[in-house]
């Protein structure tokens, strides 16, 4: 059972389509991609490269304009919602920027929406504790690891604690190792946050690990395939990556793929 | 661990001047008494009779030095307050790039020797070109280097900005300039010492201050006034690397964050 309070829709995509031109050829990045993820949902966007899954996540975040189809995201149009800051975002990368350290990183979005200084420096506090980076504030990005940095960037899509977070293959560039304890980290802050997730992966353990629904996408022309309810109880734990019901549906998945 | 790396660049530095004075001097002595060259202390003067001549010649060396200094610092500053106003107006539009940026190449294609006498003789006034000739010079490094930083900022930055609904000098003020900091101050470092050429070029079209005129007569008067033509020239020099070093701790202090500033290890020292 998903743990949704109401189907109130929080990103709505109708009959989305996405093309490229080259100067060869018509690419479809993205062909005819309906779906409805509600309020207070984790949901993943998983697939292979080339899948549209990164595609599909900028367009709901308005970094890039639909050829065809509809978005809608907190009731707004997409550009609506961005303009608003409905939601925050986390790169692949962790995107800080090198001049500031990491507690201006982080509150960033805040100077843009004329935060105070003192308010931002509380806030600051609050965001570093909530990721468990407490303390290195006054670092320089470069003197954090990759796992650090990454939640700093966290941090910073959570500043102005946005309804949505969408997150690009956040963790990929990352060791096994530490994929698996930011996993678990990233529900720990969720349950705390409670607002909607859109996660991107090509990770089906990953996927299945976080998400209460996970779309699954497929390439040339990239697609939705299958959308794979994940029953697994919440708070979710280590221990849960060795249960029975854990690889059971990790295999159903595999085979939605199997079946392209 | 810092003061091992000081000393470990201070000691082969002392050892390179150390040795090359030794050198200089023997070559000096070699060509002087040895091949004995016609005006030999002209080719090579001794460095010790240099130093002697500094005595009674260094208060007037470091006011005209001042002199030069002075009038290319303003120019430099005029040419990168320009430079960088150019740069700005090319990021934020194309058209702004594709009419201004031919004519800024080709403005460095004309000679400086050629202009430098041309300018002089439009305004008549020997500090107002000299300040000219070395905005000039400083304007173009500045303008590409700021330009080239400016459109350096990787697209993810830019798309951070548009997620958090930047304004757009917002993208300047917190993204574009911070980000080109490197690169104009690598156009800085060209131009600097640049500028002070430029000066002392503009003193030898017939100024009456400056090192390039002290560098002039002391040519003229010949032999007998190689010891201060050569500390002339070797003033013109310091006052280049003075200006280098000068953009260079300037650098430090508002690029504190460049790579290569940064320690081992990811940790600052």
């Amino acid at each position: 059972m998903a743990i949704v309070d109401s189907v109130v829709p929080e990103i709505e995509l109708d009959q989305v389509g996405m093309r490229y031109r080259t100067d060869s050829a018509e690419v479809v990045a993205l062909q005819q991609v309906s779906l409805s993820i509600a309020r207070g949902e984790f949901v993943s966007l998983l697939g292979p490269s080339g899948c549209g899954k990164t595609t599909l996540l900028r367009l709901m975040a308005d970094l890039l304009d639909p050829t065809g189809g509809t978005v809608r995201v907190a009731g707004k149009t997409a550009k609506e919602a961005r303009l608003s800051r409905k939601y925050g975002i986390v790169f692949q990368n962790p995107v800080l920027y090198d001049w500031r350290k990491v507690k201006q990183n982080v509150v960033l979005p805040l100077e843009m929406f004329g935060v105070n200084k003192a308010e931002r420096d509380r806030r600051a506090e609050e965001l570093l504790e909530l990721v468990g980076l407490r303390g290195f504030g006054d670092k320089y990005p470069w003197q954090l690891s990759g796992g650090m940095q990454q939640r700093a960037a966290i941090a910073r899509a959570l500043a102005m604690e946005p309804e949505i977070l969408l997150m690009d293959e956040p963790f990929s560039a990352l060791d096994e190792f530490s994929r698996e304890r930011l996993n678990e980290e990233l529900l720990s802050i969720w349950s705390k946050v409670k607002n909607t997730v859109v996660f991107v992966t090509h990770s089906i353990p990953e996927a299945v690990f976080l998400s209460d629904r996970v779309f699954v996408l497929s390439p040339h022309p990239g697609r939705l395939s299958a959308v794979v309810d994940i029953p697994l109880p919440r708070p979710r734990a280590r221990e849960m990556r060795t249960d029975p019901e854990f690889y059971r549906l990790i295999s159903r998945i595999r085979d939605s793929f199997e079946g392209v | 661990m810092k003061s091992m790396l000081r000393q470990g660049r201070l000691f082969p530095a002392a050892a390179w001047v150390l040795g090359l004075m030794i050198l200089w001097e023997a070559v000096s002595w070699f060509l002087l008494e040895w091949a004995r060259v016609p005006l030999a202390q002209s080719k090579l003067p001794y460095l010790h009779e240099m130093v002697r001549s500094l005595g009674g010649y260094g208060a007037v060396l470091l006011k005209e030095g001042a002199a030069t200094l002075g009038n290319a610092g303003l120019g430099f500053l005029m040419g990168t307050a320009a430079g960088a106003l150019l740069a700005v107006l090319m990021s934020v539009s194309r058209t702004v790039e594709n009419l201004a940026f031919p004519y800024a190449v080709a403005s460095q294609m004309i000679p400086i020797l050629g202009l430098a006498p041309i300018i002089y003789g439009i305004v008549r006034d020997e500090q107002v070109s000299r300040i000219l000739i070395s905005g000039y010079i400083t304007f173009f490094p500045v303008s590409l280097g700021l330009l080239r930083g400016l459109r350096s900022v990787p697209p993810s930055a830019l798309e951070l900005m548009r997620a958090c609904a930047a304004k757009p000098w917002e993208v300047y003020w917190k993204l574009r300039l911070p980000a080109s900091l490197p690169s104009l101050f690598a156009g800085l470092k060209v131009a600097a010492p640049l500028a002070v050429t430029g000066a002392i070029l503009v003193e030898l079209m017939g100024a009456r201050h400056g090192i390039g005129v002290l560098m002039l007569r002391n040519l003229y008067y010949g032999p007998s006034h190689a010891y201060l033509f050569w500390l002339t020239v070797m003033t013109g020099a310091l006052l280049g690397i003075a200006v280098s070093w000068l953009i260079g701790a300037a650098e430090r202090l508002a690029v504190p964050w460049q790579p290569e500033f940064r320690g081992r290890g990811g940790e600052r020292g």
